[in-house]
């Protein structure tokens, strides 16, 4: 897709978790700039872009899965960015009970 | 009361990166990095030349931005002032009964070097002053630490004793000369099993095992030195593998992410599993939950 390029790594995460996890809140923060000295992404072109994301998720989907298993879930969503150059993640995945914003009783 | 004393990121209006000017004085301070099993802290000596005292005095300006130690201020460390310090990353100062100062360090988590040093030197350690550093570098960090020292060099014309080149009464256990695993002989030498069967035996043979970027004295990334500085904090025995070591790792990486279905670095591995990266382990370790999968 030509679009494709236009659209930044951070929209395009936002819509695949969305989609998947169906997020009662879904918060995606670039912080590249914070790691533009490191190692690993120092000499890639261009520098550190869109190469660290801050990610926080409430989802009900998360429900009865352990903290690997959620990060999983996150992880196997995104793989095709990971192989694209997205270099670490850091993640918050909570249940909407864990949250305090459960409203189902 | 101890609590509101603190100074939290609210009184700290400037980035300690704006003084980055006494980095560039070589008459300051020569530092001498130690990095140890010791609460995530980070230990420096110092010397000083005396004749240069009267550059720092001039220079202290700069000095303005952090919170000078003499305007900070101290709290009483006793078993009850535990809950009261950040467990933020910072700069303190340690005073005797005398009120004198004792030392100056840095440290990633200020309440926990304070809880350190008030077991290990319950008579040393009466009083001290904390000043949380934003955005904590290690630049930063040396910056904020180098601050303080000359804040006092300049109105005692004295090294806090605890900071003297030689001194190791903060810095009690030797530093750890452990080293990093290495999986293979050298990328050179033809492996005779699989790389992904070398990885399974060290992660069952190891109780725990952490896959970092760099080495553990050294680590290249924040996440894999807040996974280190977790680790001592435990005070278990643990090993590390540097998976940037295109030596004696190489293809690491890749294996890795295969072998543990996560496509990310570090990774720790507890008996045999995958525990997770630095989110999950510092999650655990906020909770308590990590002494008890460690034990």
């Amino acid at each position: 897709m030509a679009s494709r390029v236009a659209i930044s790594r951070a929209s395009r995460i936002k819509t695949k978790l969305e989609t998947a996890l169906q997020a009662a809140v879904l918060e995606v923060e670039d912080v590249s700039h914070q790691h533009a000295g490191h190692a690993a992404v120092r000499h890639m072109e261009g520098g550190a872009q869109e190469t660290h994301f801050n990610v926080r998720i409430v989802s009900a989907k998360f429900q009865d899965q352990n903290l690997v298993k959620r990060h999983r879930m996150v992880y196997d969503l995104l793989s095709d960015e990971l192989q694209s150059g997205l270099h670490a993640l850091s993640i918050t995945a909570k249940t909407p009970k864990e949250a305090g914003i459960d409203n189902s009783n | 009361m101890g609590a509101s004393n603190l100074s939290s990121p609210a009184h700290f209006p400037y980035s300690l990166r704006t003084l980055s000017i006494l980095s560039n004085s070589r008459h300051a301070l020569s530092l001498s990095f130690n990095s140890l099993p010791n609460p995530t802290a980070i230990f420096l000596s110092a010397s000083i030349k005396h004749r240069s005292l009267a550059k720092h005095r001039r220079r202290g300006l700069a000095v303005s931005a952090l919170q000078k130690l003499s305007e900070t201020h101290s709290v009483a460390v006793s078993s009850d002032s535990d809950g009261n310090f950040p467990s933020n990353s910072g700069v303190y100062a340690i005073y005797d009964s005398g009120g004198d100062l004792q030392f100056v360090g840095i440290t990633r988590n200020l309440a926990a070097s304070v809880l350190a040093h008030r077991k290990s030197l319950p008579e040393l350690c009466c009083a001290v002053k904390v000043a949380v550093v934003e955005d904590p570098d290690k630049t930063a960090l040396t910056e904020a630490w180098k601050a303080w020292l000359q804040e006092h060099i300049a109105a005692t014309g004295k090294v806090p004793p605890g900071n003297e080149p030689g001194n190791s009464t903060w810095v009690k256990r030797a530093p750890r000369k452990k080293s990093d695993l290495r999986l293979t002989p050298g990328r050179h030498v033809q492996l005779t099993v699989p790389l992904e069967d070398l990885v399974d035996r060290l992660v069952k043979e190891n109780k725990v095992v952490a896959f970092i970027k760099g080495s553990r004295s050294a680590p290249l990334c924040g996440f894999s030195q807040r996974v280190v500085a977790i680790l001592e904090n435990q005070g278990v025995d643990y090993e590390t593998v540097d998976v940037l070591d295109e030596e004696y790792n190489f293809g690491l990486r890749e294996t890795l992410k295969n072998y543990s279905n996560w496509p990310t670095f570090p990774q720790i591995f507890v008996n045999g599993e995958l525990v997770g990266g630095c989110d999950i382990l510092t999650s655990m370790y906020e909770k308590g939950e990590l002494a008890g999968m460690l034990k």
